[in-house]
């Protein structure tokens, strides 16, 4: 098969020119969002039926995370900018957005094992206290989808290498922007909920 | 710099901006309550603005729309449903 060549995709009233691939990455968003939403509101539940929570900053570094989730914005920036290159035809475009997306994301990655690691030497482990188990569930439960979406990104970045994409075919790369953008969004309430508040 | 890349870089700075407010919010000496408040509508922002901007969520149907925000009412009322329920959930 010619890999630039470009196949009919089935369109769904209702949702408009969303593609089926599409749609069905929106419909897991919501679910895995769900799933965030279900870590989150324990974690909540946990803290107002009085367990033992410190102070914002107390344990955990709020300016190196602050950094974390700019270094993360960053990433949404580049992400979407691949998407919108690529819709242009440009092709080298595509490759370099989706290479710092994925620099970005193995640094955020990168941020967060560097923490862990300190934290685990100081002994503050997933064991240590209730906060502690809210913080490492949550956090590493993030971590795993950066890690998906930095293998995810490895993929299309492959196909891209490869000549794959084109100014008329790019549902792919929106797709795999749907769920980097979904793991930004949630980061913003992680952030907020376990570091902030 | 075309339209899109423009409203993309200014959606970054607007990110960053508020994630510097959010952390000042957090060192400030205001009331507890104030505080979260705050810090929850900051985050309600960045969130709106990386769906409508970069998932480009505006640019969805409604029923798409909805879809995706149905589910949210639902878990704020989950949520004050449950810490409601807290306060008896050692009475059998």
């Amino acid at each position: 098969m010619n890999q630039n060549q470009t196949y009919a995709i089935p369109m769904n009233d209702p949702f408009g020119k969303a593609t089926t691939g599409k749609l069905g990455m929106w419909l897991f968003i919501i679910v895995d969002g769900l799933s965030f939403a279900g870590l989150l509101i324990a974690g909540a539940a946990l803290r107002a039926g009085g367990a033992e929570w410190p102070q914002a900053g107390e344990i955990l570094s709020i300016p190196l995370t602050a950094f974390n989730t700019f270094l993360l914005i960053c990433t949404s920036f580049t992400m979407v900018m691949a998407l919108n290159t690529i819709q242009k035809g440009d092709q080298a475009g595509l490759k370099k957005f989706l290479g710092l997306t994925m620099a970005g994301g193995l640094g955020f990655l990168g941020i967060q094992i560097w923490e862990y690691y300190h934290f685990i030497m100081e002994g503050f482990v997933i064991s240590t206290s209730v906060y502690a188990s809210v913080f490492y569930v949550t956090t590493c439960f993030h971590g795993l989808h950066v890690t998906t979406g930095v293998i995810y990104i490895a993929c299309i970045l492959w196909a891209a290498v490869q000549g794959r994409y084109s100014a008329d075919n790019w549902d792919h790369v929106e797709i795999l922007g749907l769920f980097w953008h979904f793991v930004d969004l949630v980061w913003i309430l992680v952030f907020t909920i376990i570091y902030l508040i | 710099m075309d339209d899109h890349k423009s409203i993309y870089f200014k959606n970054a700075i607007w990110l960053a901006i508020l994630t510097i407010l959010e952390v000042g919010i957090a060192y400030i000496d205001i009331s507890r309550s104030g505080q979260i408040v705050l810090l929850l509508a900051f985050a309600a922002t960045k969130m709106m603005l990386v769906a409508m901007i970069y998932m480009h969520l505006r640019y969805e149907t409604r029923v798409l729309k909805w879809i995706l925000f149905v589910p949210i009412p639902a878990g704020i009322l989950f949520t004050v449903a449950l810490m409601y329920d807290l306060p008896f959930r050692w009475v059998v």
